[in-house]
């Protein structure tokens, strides 16, 4: 299904019947992530999937985007098609995105299921200076280089250091602005009920994000998988599915 | 002697860009080499409107590896010559140009399939396969085509077209003009094949976003009524003069979706009973399940609209029937079918190769028609300036 929102071609999917359910995915993912949950929250639940402009089959934004124009984004498309959200799930970087909305008042919810959420970017200071550092020197090393190998090495270079800059090459200054975006003080002034969900050995977000949340938000619950998979829905549907259905 | 030279054209500014690659080399480049009757030339459009023309643009894995992209940035486009027939010059110095004989358009949708390329080839006075500029343009204005076809008598399901810029200046006022329309209805860019961006709608408010989607990619908007009690129909059909339908195809929607871009042409549709072919153009049953007296109406109704639009070469014609009304309604009408919808020539009793070579052939009559209509007409009127 599509949509026209703030003058973006959006891709959506909803499905079932009941008190909405929204999903948010990830940087570099799509809605078909969320497709095996779905499939089960159908039974009891309307849930609504969508591709965040530029992902997908939505149409990128024209301007580099911020977490805060996601959130109006997010905020547009639930106004237009009239719907209040009962819940929210968001999967790492969909995390940070609906704790954003959430604390500045922008998406209203019920519950919050934040799985393997990213959005706290101050703890790895080092790991992000070592980001910029080898950015910065990645392109100075690298921009006498043709087109094509330059952005090979750079590829290496960002994958070295388990960067997510160039999984969506075409919004590569977007993804800059959005993971310069901490939510710790959002998470903090959330009052909601709140599923935490995280592996113990995601090499991408790792636990002690979970415990800081956890912390942070006071009504939040914190499931730990066993497991080093970044998409714990992936990694263990069963197990994620009936802690969502319990919790929600 | 030397092999009739077959231009296949593919690619261009299209949303069905990617759809017309695989219907050129798949189904029509490699069973024109298989005849072993032709030179083929391969001719593909890129998405920015540049032309090449190379052997290794016959190899579908350099389009599905993404390595196309590369492979643009280190080649040069071909210009045309259009003075005497239609000519491939390639650069670089002394390069003889590359004469084609007939050429087989196989681009779908915008720049392309609505007639614009078939009006380029028109001027250079080129044999082509398939429908002609006009019928080609008719085609794909789903607003003319159903005009055109009820002057022939032919029924449409109730339907308003719009100008997008109508509904951007005064919303309220195209809103009022479909108020007299019976809910589900579908909304439809007039312009574009494949399903893409058409909504099925219950209530104004979801039939305004889908205005919205459709003008997004289209200046034109159709709404229509949906038929009741639908079984969806398609029947390809080949010839000038002399028409030979394939067989009534029936699409297998899915679900409360319909037959989308997706189910068209990725996802496959969804599994159901025996009697259902699938392939690149997704589920569909053939021969259709409908009875006889609807098949035959269906088949007559197919090649009324034709007829009506002037079509000649290939096309195939969508078809809506109402199975308690007993009424078959003209839906759309697709100039170059997907794959050239080979798998149901194939289950009529015509081989692919044989398929693409009568097609080349019709286009050799068509030309050869053409140009027994005289273009001069001799008059004294420049004398007497």
């Amino acid at each position: 299904m599509k949509l026209v929102v703030d003058g973006l071609l959006t891709n959506y999917l909803i499905r079932g019947r009941g008190r909405v359910v929204i999903l948010l995915h990830g940087w570099g993912d799509d809605g078909r992530t969320f497709a095996a949950l779905i499939t089960e929250l159908n039974k009891d639940y309307q849930t609504v999937v969508l591709d965040l402009p530029g992902f997908g089959s939505s149409q990128a934004p024209n301007e580099v985007w911020d977490l805060d124009a996601y959130v109006n984004f997010l905020a547009h498309f639930l106004t237009k098609l009239n719907l209040n959200t009962y819940a929210i799930i968001g999967h790492s970087n969909g995390g940070a995105l609906a704790i954003r909305g959430l604390a500045t008042g922008k998406l209203k919810a019920d519950k919050l299921v934040l799985l393997a959420a990213a959005g706290i970017r101050n703890r790895h200071g080092l790991k992000k200076f070592g980001t910029k550092v080898i950015a910065k020197t990645g392109k100075a090393a690298t921009f006498w280089l043709p087109g094509e190998y330059r952005q090979k090495l750079r590829k290496r270079l960002y994958g070295t250091i388990g960067s997510d800059l160039l999984v969506v090459p075409h919004l590569e200054e977007t993804f800059k602005k959005t993971v310069r975006q901490d939510v710790q003080k959002d998470a903090l002034a959330l009052k909601l009920p709140t599923l935490l969900i995280f592996a113990d050995r995601d090499p991408a977000i790792p636990l002690a994000d979970g415990e800081l949340y956890h912390a942070l938000i006071k009504t939040s619950n914190l499931k730990v998988l066993k497991g080093n998979d970044h998409f714990v829905h992936h990694d263990q549907p069963a197990t994620v599915i009936n802690l969502i259905k319990e919790f929600l | 002697m030397n092999k009739l030279k077959v231009g296949v054209v593919y690619g261009s500014r299209s949303t069905e860009h990617d759809i017309s690659v695989v219907t050129a080399i798949a189904s029509i480049i490699k069973p024109l080499e298989l005849s072993g009757k032709y030179e083929v030339v391969p001719i593909y459009i890129d998405k920015q409107g540049f032309w090449y023309s190379d052997p290794k643009l016959k190899d579908i894995a350099l389009f599905s590896s993404g390595e196309i992209d590369n492979w643009l940035k280190h080649n040069r486009p071909v210009q045309l010559g259009i003075g005497d027939g239609l000519s491939l010059i390639k650069p670089g110095i002394a390069k003889k140009p590359l004469k084609i004989d007939v050429v087989f358009p196989a681009t779908h949708g915008t720049h392309g399939e609505d007639g614009e390329l078939m009006g380029l080839l028109e001027m250079a006075n080129v044999a082509y396969v398939g429908c002609n500029m006009p019928s080609s343009a008719l085609a794909m204005d789903k607003a003319l085509a159903k005009i055109v076809a009820q002057e022939s008598g032919i029924a449409s399901t109730k339907y308003v077209w719009f100008y997008a810029r109508d509904f951007s200046d005064n919303a309220a006022k195209v809103l009022n003009s479909l108020a007299h329309l019976r809910y589900p209805l579908f909304v439809k860019p007039v312009h574009l094949g494949s399903s893409i961006a058409i909504t099925r709608v219950k209530s104004e408010a979801e039939l305004k976003n889908a205005i919205e989607v459709a003008a997004h990619y289209d200046n034109k908007v159709i709404v229509e009524e949906e038929v009741q009690n639908l079984i969806e129909a398609t029947v390809p059909i080949m010839g000038n003069d002399k028409l030979m339908p394939a067989l009534v195809e029936q699409p297998v929607t899915h679900g409360d979706d319909f037959f989308d871009f997706e189910t068209k042409y990725m996802a496959g549709g969804k599994k159901g009973k025996g009697g259902k072919t699938n392939g690149s153009q997704g589920y569909s049953r053939l021969p259709a399940d409908l009875p006889k007296d609807l098949m035959v109406k269906a088949e007559q109704t197919a090649l009324g609209v034709y007829k009506a639009l002037g079509c000649s070469g290939i096309a195939r014609i969508d078809l809506l029937v109402d199975t308690k009304a007993n009424q078959v309604y003209f839906n759309e009408v697709n100039p170059l079918p997907g794959s050239l919808y080979a798998h149901n020539w194939r289950a009529a009793g015509k081989s692919n190769v044989e398929l693409v070579d009568e097609l080349v052939k019709l286009a050799l009559d068509k030309y050869a028609q053409q140009q027994k209509l005289s273009t001069v007409f001799a008059t004294n009127y420049l004398k007497q300036y």
